[in-house]
């Protein structure tokens, strides 16, 4: 809806944004031809998460932190797996690192291929929406739930289940799929990696705009391999920093036209980015050859600044998940415990892992009995609100002459460029209340 | 071909299990060569009901009637779309990709069913852990009957178009 200002100026207001995972809203005010402000207000009643953690025991922030977002449980699992067993001191055998990798894969497929497929991809193609678009690309829609498909039977393999899966637990699994049960899902992987392949070659056909963006791109960076389940912090102006000292050198702020907290690095005011583009932008050496070639093929050099591109970075890594899925099932053997006792002991615990959407970090206090006595989780989508905004007040400019609609439109289109998780986002400030 | 039956919800969220409670029924009268399943995502219906007819789904509805009242829809190919604002599923997220945007949808992509019949039964509320409400828990049997009757009756596939 817009108001037309007296002086010449327009706002426009989205009341309800589409084809993003929660509730937001946006606002932008025109004055003459520029662009005077841009909010990106999520709405979404705050959450209480961290909150209604203190108190719990140091089992249970698996279980609890996956109900933050049905797209994304593996991410909130694993993170608080790490922060928790981090601060009991805990490392756990290399083969639950890598079965928290196959299970992220899953997590990754299903939800990069929602997002490509169902939600970015009517943008680009010029719909309102999967549904509409279906009528005219079926091929389109069938590979991306095809993909979303193999990505929900990966889930439900090694987790039990493809929504919140079940079979996570501090220490590892309590159950590890059988070597067997693994080979026989190959076909659907095999298959998946094939799409994937599709996928990037049909999504780097589309059209995007010029437009590149600046910001310090921050992602996890690992020993080896493409960062998913674990890795330490680097960013794109050359710092590194281990998880444990996120809290020190990511700092959140509330906004007051927000629910999420906006994150800045410290010492920078400048918005940073996390996400696909900050991933393969700070590691696109370690893809594995099958994933490198498709990039390359798909015109996309060791960087991408341009957001727009983000479609085609995911669909890089639909490829990246799906091999190194089947890498990780054909090494696989069977013998080893599913899990490790993890007793608890009182200190502070951090944990990080790449969410689809961008770098997850959990932080854990427990006493001496296990008891978390606090938390924090600093999720990528209120990472990223700053970039989107600025996204916004930089294009908008250059769009001040579209009408309402095709406005509406782009703007849109450019908010999902980050794929924003609003149910992840939500936040809520501490109140202080002051009497005299 | 083998019939299916569907019940659609959640629940731990009051009145939207019913689908849930009325799929139960059904299967607790063990009919031969009749499939009855219970899903919370609507969007695996998509694969669920291939090669399937004919199809019953049952999901809680709010299109303004008395609680309890029961709707009847056939919803197959050539037959109109589903009132979308009664089925909580405009489409707009994906946390929302409800029974309307499934069929929409499966319509687009040539995979709905050639007998579909959706059964609406009119919720009060959807509160976190409750039970049924009273008028939609009295109608549970009587909708397990009309399931059972839709399954053994002719279902219309087609309206000339």
């Amino acid at each position: 809806m817009t108001h037309k200002l007296t002086d010449g100026g327009r706002v426009l207001q989205v009341g309800t944004l589409a084809r993003v995972e929660g509730e937001g809203a946006m606002r932008i005010a025109f004055e003459g031809g520029d662009v005077a402000d841009v909010h990106l207000r999520i709405y979404e009643p705050p959450r209480f998460y961290e909150a209604f953690l203190r108190g719990r025991a140091h089992t249970e922030p698996p279980d609890i932190t996956a109900r933050i977002c049905g797209i994304c449980p593996v991410a909130y699992q694993t993170s608080a797996c790490w922060a928790i067993e981090d601060a009991c001191g805990v490392v756990v055998p290399e083969e639950v690192r890598l079965m928290r990798r196959l299970l992220y894969c899953g997590e990754w497929i299903e939800s990069h291929a929602l997002h490509v497929f169902l939600l970015h991809a009517p943008d680009f193609l010029g719909y309102d929406g999967a549904i509409e678009m279906a009528t005219d690309h079926p091929d389109v829609v069938e590979l991306g739930l095809r993909l979303k498909k193999a990505g929900n039977a990966l889930m439900e393999l090694v987790g039990g289940r493809s929504v919140h899966p079940v079979n996570v637990r501090v220490g590892g699994f309590y159950r590890f799929p059988a070597a067997a049960e693994l080979r026989a899902f190959r076909p659907e992987l095999e298959r998946a990696l094939a799409d994937a392949l599709t996928a990037v070659s049909v999504v780097s056909g589309f059209e995007f705009p010029e437009f590149e963006q600046p910001y310090e791109y921050v992602s996890l960076r690992a020993e080896t391999g493409y960062p998913i389940e674990v890795g330490s912090v680097v960013t794109s102006a050359g710092t590194a920093f281990p998880v444990s000292e996120f809290a020190e050198r990511i700092e959140e702020r509330h906004v007051p036209h927000s629910n999420a907290l906006h994150a800045r690095l410290v010492g920078g005011d400048a918005p940073y980015a996390v996400g696909p583009l900050a991933r393969y932008s700070l590691n696109s050496d370690r893809l594995s050859a099958v994933a490198r070639e498709a990039a390359r093929d798909a015109g996309l050099g060791d960087t991408c600044r341009n957001p727009f591109r983000s479609i085609v970075v995911r669909a890089v890594e639909l490829v990246e998940a799906c091999h190194e899925a089947l890498r990780i099932i054909d090494g696989w053997t069977d013998g080893t415990a599913p899990s490790v006792e993890v007793p608890p002991r009182a200190g502070e615990g951090y944990g990080a892992s790449e969410a689809p959407r961008g770098t997850l970090f959990h932080r854990y206090v427990l006493d001496a009995a296990g008891i978390i006595r606090d938390a924090q989780i600093v999720p990528p989508t209120s990472q990223n609100q700053a970039s989107v905004e600025a996204d916004l007040r930089a294009m908008a400019a250059t769009w001040s002459d579209l009408d309402d609609h095709a406005l509406q439109h782009r703007c849109e289109h450019a908010i999902r460029n980050y794929d924003p998780c609003i149910s992840c986002a939500t936040h809520f400030l501490d109140l202080t209340v002051e009497r005299s | 071909m083998t019939a299916l039956v569907v019940g659609l919800g959640d629940p731990a969220r009051g009145d939207d299990g019913v689908g849930f409670a009325i799929a139960r029924a059904v299967a607790a009268r063990a009919l031969p060569g009749v499939s009855v399943l219970v899903r919370r995502d609507p969007a695996t219906l998509l694969d669920l009901w291939c090669g399937h007819a004919p199809v019953v789904v049952v999901d809680a509805v709010r299109s303004g009637a008395a609680p309890g009242t029961t709707h009847r829809l056939v919803v197959g190919p050539g037959q109109p779309p589903l009132p979308a604002g009664s089925w909580a599923s405009s489409g707009r997220g994906t946390h929302a990709f409800g029974l309307a945007a499934v069929v929409e949808l499966a319509r687009a992509l040539h995979r709905l069913p050639e007998q579909l019949v959706v059964i609406g039964v009119e919720a009060a509320s959807f509160g976190h852990g409750d039970p049924l409400s009273d008028p939609v828990r009295q109608a549970v049997p009587a909708v397990a009957d009309l399931v059972v009757e839709l399954l053994s009756e002719e279902v219309p596939s087609h309206v000339p178009r």
